[in-house]
């Protein structure tokens, strides 16, 4: 089938502004929205610049807005977006080049939610494991598969409106750890997520919900975190 | 170098978020119809009350037909778009079905809005 492929472009070298600039490809309706721009890239104007990485879903560095949505380009088939296709970069964020986003400020707030494990309390007695319980693993078990490929974060309103918002993708974060049974920095986290930038400022929009490309129902995770603030109980 | 982040309302409104991204947008409308609303009011008062002129013209703005069928979509619509925000907020669990909720808004809202735009038109007509 014949594709008409338009792509943002913006080089900032010579370019004052971005443009759009259109390309007619021959493509299977079972070809990604990447394998197009691979083609662009490859085969006809080598200076388009995108991130990609794995290309299978799994790293997150392909994000972008497709036909008007947040999609990741390595799981988005032609036809699932039909045959005119519209790549633009992530909203919110700088872009730098064509469809490379600026991700600094991105990275900045999920650092606030202090993404690690904390633990300092004495191995137990057998030196080995801190055991869990599989129900209380899956409390957070849906929040551990985020790629950080910032689909959710670029999609919202409430970040469009000012990058110091934590985001979605630091609040799925902050849930992964808070609601933990083996760490101990709840309190510092919740600390962080209930401070102006931070989880209030979600106003239940869903777009990080349905933009999210691992299915992580990220408006609940984030509705939890709701709960946890105001009854005080994690 | 680069180009700057800021998204422009135009920008904003033209994402692809679907039905929860449309009462989203519909709710701030909602909020905004509301304020203009009470601003317009509470300056007639003050205007009138003061025997300042225009505050008689200002009355003939929210007293329009056309104005209150306005006005009561932004209080009707935000109000049910508020309840099932606070339902969803207060019992995350239900936020699953969040494609349910908003359809059963819509099955509220409309009927309500409906017979009251029948009143308020054919009040407005003098029928």
């Amino acid at each position: 089938m014949l594709v008409t492929l338009k792509i943002f472009r913006y080089n900032p070298e010579v370019d004052k502004t971005f443009h759009y600039e259109t390309y007619k490809l021959e493509a299977l309706e079972t070809d990604r929205v990447l394998d197009l721009l691979e083609m662009v890239k490859g085969h006809t104007d080598g200076t388009l610049s995108f991130r990609r990485s794995c290309a299978h879903g799994v790293c997150g560095s392909d994000a972008l807005r497709i036909n008007g949505r947040n999609h990741l380009a390595c799981k988005t088939l032609v036809r699932d977006v039909g045959a005119k296709i519209t790549v633009e970069p992530l909203l919110g964020l700088k872009v730098i080049k064509d469809l490379i986003v600026d991700m600094q400020p991105f990275f900045d707030n999920y650092k606030k939610v202090l993404p690690w494990f904390v633990n300092d309390s004495p191995l137990p007695a057998d030196g080995k494991e801190r055991l869990q319980s599989p129900e209380q693993r899956a409390i957070f078990d849906e929040t551990t598969k985020c790629i950080l490929c910032a689909a959710c974060t670029t999609s919202c309103p409430s970040f469009w409106g000012g990058e110091a918002y934590l985001g979605p993708a630091a609040l799925v974060t902050a849930h992964r750890f808070i609601f933990d049974s083996r760490d101990e920095a709840a309190d510092k986290r919740m600390h962080v997520i209930t401070e102006t930038d931070g989880i209030a400022r979600c106003h239940t929009v869903f777009n990080c919900t349905m933009a999210c490309p691992r299915e992580i129902e990220i408006t609940k995770a984030i509705g939890e975190l709701k709960m946890a603030m105001i009854t005080g109980k994690v | 170098m680069g180009l700057k982040r800021n998204v422009s309302l135009g920008t904003g409104l033209k994402y692809q978020g679907g039905g929860p991204m449309l009462v989203f947008v519909l709710h701030r409308i909602g909020g905004l119809g509301m304020a203009i609303f009470v601003t317009i009011h509470l300056l007639a008062s003050f205007m009138s009350a003061r025997g300042i002129e225009g505050g008689a013209f200002l009355n003939s703005i929210y007293e329009n037909w056309a104005f209150q069928v306005f006005i009561f979509f932004c209080a009707l619509f935000h109000a049910i778009n508020g309840l099932r925000i606070t339902i969803l907020d207060l019992w995350p669990r239900l936020i699953p079905y969040q494609r349910e909720a908003i359809w059963i808004e819509w099955a509220v809202f409309l009927p309500i809005y409906a017979i009251a735009v029948f009143i308020i038109v054919r009040a407005g007509l003098g029928g």
